[in-house]
């Protein structure tokens, strides 16, 4: 499916799974008590003895309450911890410390692979440049040879794109910019987005792992033009 | 001389000839004929000639759309010399459609134009495609075609004829994609507008068919326009919010028809983008924000047992604003294009001139919502700490009143931010200041710092006063006390406090300081917490209850439902790997839908159905409310449920269209049209569905039964009063005093209490140690 890295996958299911759970005891919990405890036809009971005018009589247990203000705060610590690594790989830092190594020399190669827990890692990386305006993207591979990195025009339902052609195995580090307004990158196969802000640098990993082929859509509005502000991806 | 002309005809006639054997059918244009649609043939002289007879034919008297049709255009007569059979070119013109070729001997010059081609040159019929358009105008075809004699060699023209012929296909009549959007909303709102005075009156008639004279309708609507009656103000509110959640339905509706198929041009890209801002800011400051103040109005003085507001006529004030800002926001649209920033207006956007000129007018509109907002934060909040009745508490207050409270501390501290940063972008685009404009060193990340600030307590005091609707209807319907009064409030509270440090996870690929993105993170899952506790805690109160089934106990149910749906969704949110594939896709839209529709729209649902018969004096149609809750809760979840699978698949927010994958690129998957088909079929039926809510509103001020004092049974102060209540609501004389079924706890201090006193060194002490 597009668009699902096994990054996102890993967290999505633990995430899943802990919604079910989660889901489970609040509907099971509410179908059964909105069954289990309705009136008999007709009948409009007063168990508290609510009367107007009158405070009505308190109805708690601490245990209980102190019981469910611990419980979703360990399931959210749980949920914090497995969302931390993850955090690492998204916006690793360059350099020996990181995922992707350092900027590659001339004759090198990314290598990059998914490693058992869905993370890509590679020997180093190659920088490239994204800039946007209203409406279009623009790509610089920065001198990158031919085969690592090349740009061109593809026919995205009757309009020309820029195509950036990547190469399978290497990655590659965008430093974007933009001309006018914010825009955003958002590369659904590789999983990710972030902004692109005049007047400042952002960055983004495009792990070029496997074959594909995809849309690059602009994911912040941007004016007029905006979804048609489109470009093609490529690996191959 | 005469000797010279005819030498000179000699060497002409034989380069002729010699042209004619060489090239023998080069003599029309050559190359094809274009831009002669209006001047005719004028090369070939200035009139058309009779003699020559252009026809076209292939084509249907009306057209179906998108259907291809062969059209056969030819021409007979015209000048003949010997040798030279006359033959000749052509140009044909379509008003709609397309045009192709079908052979070499013709050509496009567009979409709409053909001629021949150097190959089809010096033919007397050609063959073309034209594929009817979908719009169903009438289309016109002009052709022009040559007759020439071939006398002058390629290009050459004298005595060469040339014939029109004009065609009209009648379509099927439709312009429907060419319909101007905004005069379709427009004429919307503008019936809707009559139908709803039409109604009020019609009722006011009813209720008291003598007040219908000119001499009583004076006082009456002036009563209505001067009131500072927090009941009067509350139900201009009410009108107000239910006029304009009908109106942002209308234009999400005109959405969801743009989205039902990928690629549709029902409204152009700049009437969506206007769409989906205007429905923002409708449907969060001039329809939910007024419902809420509205109930407020209405049912805060009631429960707390006051007579009317602590500052009436800055109520009034806080009320007049609102209509008049919407008219603002509004008046971008009737002054040539409405705002078009999304109800966000991210900056720099926002202050660039690509922008429509309505911007400003949006801008200045939210600025007047921002005082109304914090005058009515300044009432409500002295209203609560001044005004309850004798024997009530802060702890005593119904958790409605509670609810407000917490929402309007929150507004109040939080709206400064949105105001600062409105005049900011008003003054960028009015008189030029630059607090936005990057190349003279303003800040982006700035605006979405102001905004969020304020934008996630917003959305937050939207759905608390749901939270005290549900608690209320809960607790009665089950016949119970609510369970855990206490945490509700310390719950509410904790929501209020954590709103202000988590705004950073709408943030987290806007380029901001990873660091702060981290804290966020933290902060953000901390929501669950409170919010969980409130869920468990209505759950926990059904327990050894008994539930009696009426309308406004379906919609609790039915928001229990869909806000754990929500609250669950947006789980997804604060783990920042996952965020960086779902930001500003549906999934997005699904959890917010759920949460503002499913959490505040169906709570104040309940609240309609729970206080309208104290607020009219007449009972609901229950039949009609079970019928509106079923429609309207399935209708809502076949709408906004496949919305999360289309965020996951990767479609996003604020696009005029979305892209189905094809064999070039990937991007949706195919099921991903039928999908929008699905939820746009659904956005109808539910619009459709809630009207049943207005039927039902206005049969009960008709002709509803009379409503008793308190028909459900509840406790707080406004089942007291007579439905609907005198004015003033309480006599100031004689307020209600609470008691309370607890008094041993009403009365001990609390362990926090306790422990400060315990701290005090008291009077009596310190004065003796003095001595």
């Amino acid at each position: 499916m597009a668009g699902v890295t096994p990054l996102f996958d890993a967290i999505w299911n633990d995430y899943l799974m802990w919604s079910v759970f989660v889901g489970a005891i609040s509907f099971g919990w509410l179908y059964h008590h909105s069954y289990f405890y309705r009136a008999k036809e007709g009948e409009v009971p007063n168990i508290d003895g609510l009367e107007v005018g009158v405070f009505p009589k308190e109805y708690d247990n601490l245990k209980l309450e102190v019981t469910w203000t611990l419980l979703p705060f360990i399931l959210i610590v749980w949920l914090t911890y497995i969302s931390w690594a993850p955090l690492d790989a998204v916006w690793s830092q360059t350099g020996p410390d990181g995922y992707h190594g350092s900027e590659c020399q001339e004759g090198e190669s990314s290598n990059n692979y998914f490693d058992s827990d869905g993370y890509v890692r590679s020997e180093c990386y190659w920088e490239i440049d994204i800039v946007g305006q209203q409406w279009f993207w623009e790509f610089d591979c920065n001198g990158l040879s031919e085969d690592l990195c090349s740009t061109d025009y593809a026919t995205v339902e009757g309009e020309l794109k820029p195509l950036l052609t990547l190469k399978e195995g290497e990655t590659y580090l965008a430093v974007m910019n933009s001309i006018d307004v914010t825009h955003a990158v958002k590369n659904p196969d590789f999983g990710i987005m972030e902004d692109v802000v005049p007047g400042q640098e952002t960055y983004l990993w495009m792990p070029a792992v496997e074959e594909t082929s995809f849309l690059m859509l602009c994911a912040e509005y941007c004016g007029d033009n905006h979804a048609y502000m489109t470009a093609q991806i490529t690996v191959e | 001389m005469g000797g010279s002309a005819v030498s000179r005809r000699l060497a002409l006639i034989s380069l002729m000839a010699i042209a004619m054997i060489v090239v023998p059918a080069v003599t029309s244009l050559p190359s094809g004929i274009s831009g002669v649609k209006d001047t005719g043939c004028n090369c070939h002289g200035t009139e058309a000639d009779p003699s020559v007879t252009a026809s076209i034919s292939g084509l249907p008297s009306s057209y179906n759309a998108s259907e291809t049709y062969n059209v056969t255009v030819s021409f007979t007569g015209g000048p003949a010399i010997d040798g030279n059979a006359n033959l000749g070119g052509f140009n044909l013109w379509v008003s709609e459609g397309t045009l192709a070729t079908l052979d070499s001997s013709t050509q496009l010059w567009g979409p709409n134009e053909a001629s021949h081609t150097t190959e089809g040159n010096d033919q007397r019929s050609w063959t073309l495609e034209w594929t009817a358009p979908v719009s169903g105008k009438d289309v016109d075809f002009i052709l022009h075609t040559n007759s020439v004699n071939g006398n002058e060699g390629d290009g050459g023209s004298s005595g060469d004829m040339w014939a029109k012929a004009q065609v009209e296909v009648t379509g099927f009549g439709g312009e429907l994609p060419e319909a101007d959007p905004f005069k379709v909303l427009a004429t919307l709102i503008v019936v809707s507008s009559v139908l709803l005075s039409i109604v009020v009156l019609y009722v006011f008639y009813r209720n008291n068919p003598e007040g219908f004279e000119w001499e009583r309708f004076a006082p009456w609507i002036t009563e209505w326009l001067t009131s500072t009656d927090h009941k009067k103000i509350g139900t201009l509110y009410f009108v107000q919010g239910l006029f304009f959640l009908g109106v942002g339905g209308i234009m999400a509706l005109m959405i969801r028809v743009q989205l039902a198929t990928p690629g549709a041009e029902f409204i152009s890209q700049g009437y969506y983008n206007q769409f989906f801002t205007l429905h923002g800011t409708t449907m969060i400051f001039l329809a939910a924000m007024p419902l809420i103040a509205g109930f407020a109005n209405w049912i805060v003085p009631l429960q707390i047992g006051a007579p009317d507001l602590a500052f009436p006529r800055l109520n009034a004030l806080s009320f007049w604003l609102q209509p008049v800002a919407a008219l603002l926001i509004f008046t971008g649209v009737f002054s040539g294009g409405g705002a078009d920033t999304g109800w966000t207006g991210y900056a720099p956007y926002v202050v660039t001139e690509n922008t429509h000129a309505g911007v400003s007018m949006w801008a200045a509109g939210q600025i007047m919502l921002v005082a109304s907002s914090t005058l009515t934060g300044i009432n409500f909040l002295t209203t609560m700490a001044v005004m309850r009745a004798p024997g009530m508490g802060w702890f005593q207050m119904p958790l409605f009143t509670w609810s407000i409270l917490v929402a309007n501390l929150m507004l109040f501290l939080s709206i400064p931010a949105f105001g600062v940063g409105l005049i900011q972008v008003f003054l960028d685009r009015t008189i030029g200041t630059a607090f936005y404009d990057v190349a003279a060193g303003g800040d982006p990340l700035l605006w979405s710092h102001l905004f969020w600030y304020f934008g996630h307590p917003e959305v937050y005091v939207v759905i608390v006063p749901a939270f005290g609707v549900i608690s209320e209807v809960i607790a009665t319907s089950a016949r119970r006390s609510i369970f855990g009064y206490k945490s509700m409030v310390y719950a509410m509270a904790g929501i209020g406090l954590v709103s202000f440090i988590v705004y950073g996870h709408h943030m987290f690929t806007s380029g901001m300081s990873p660091t702060l993105r981290f804290v966020t993170m933290l902060t953000t899952m901390l929501v669950a917490v409170p919010t969980g506790i409130k869920i468990f805690n209505w759950l926990k109160t059904m327990h050894g209850g008994s539930l009696v089934y009426r309308t406004h106990t379906l919609w609790t149910l039915g928001f229990l439902v869909t806000f754990t749906l929500g609250g669950i969704s947006g789980m997804f949110f604060p783990s920042m790997a996952l965020d960086v594939h779902l930001h500003e896709t549906y999934f997005v839209v699904a959890h917010f839908h759920y949460v503002l529709v499913g959490g505040t729209v169906f709570g104040f649902f309940a609240a309609i159905y729970y206080w309208y018969p104290k607020m009219t004096g007449r009972m609901l149609d229950e039949r009609l409310g079970v019928l509106h809750f079923l429609t309207a809760f399935i209708s809502y979840n076949a709408l906004f449920w496949p919305m999360h699978r289309l965020g996951v698949v990767g479609m996003i927010r604020r696009t005029h269209t979305y892209y189905i994958t094809t064999d070039d690129f990937q991007a949706l998957p195919e099921w991903a049209a039928d999908w929008n088909m699905l939820i746009s079929v659904s956005a109808f039926l539910f619009f459709a569905s809630n009207l049943l809510l207005v039927v039902n509103m206005i049969k009960s001020l008709i002709r509803g039964e009379k409503a008793p004092a308190d028909p459900w049974g509840g406790w707080s102060f406004e089942w007291m009063t007579s439905s609907p209540p005198p004015t003033p609501s309480f006599d100031p004389h004689n307020l209600p005093e609470l008691k309370d079924a607890n008094e041993h706890v009403a009365n001990e201090p609390s362990r926090l209490g306790q422990m400060f006193r315990r701290l005090m060194v008291d009077d009596d002490a310190s004065e003796g140690g003095s001595h």
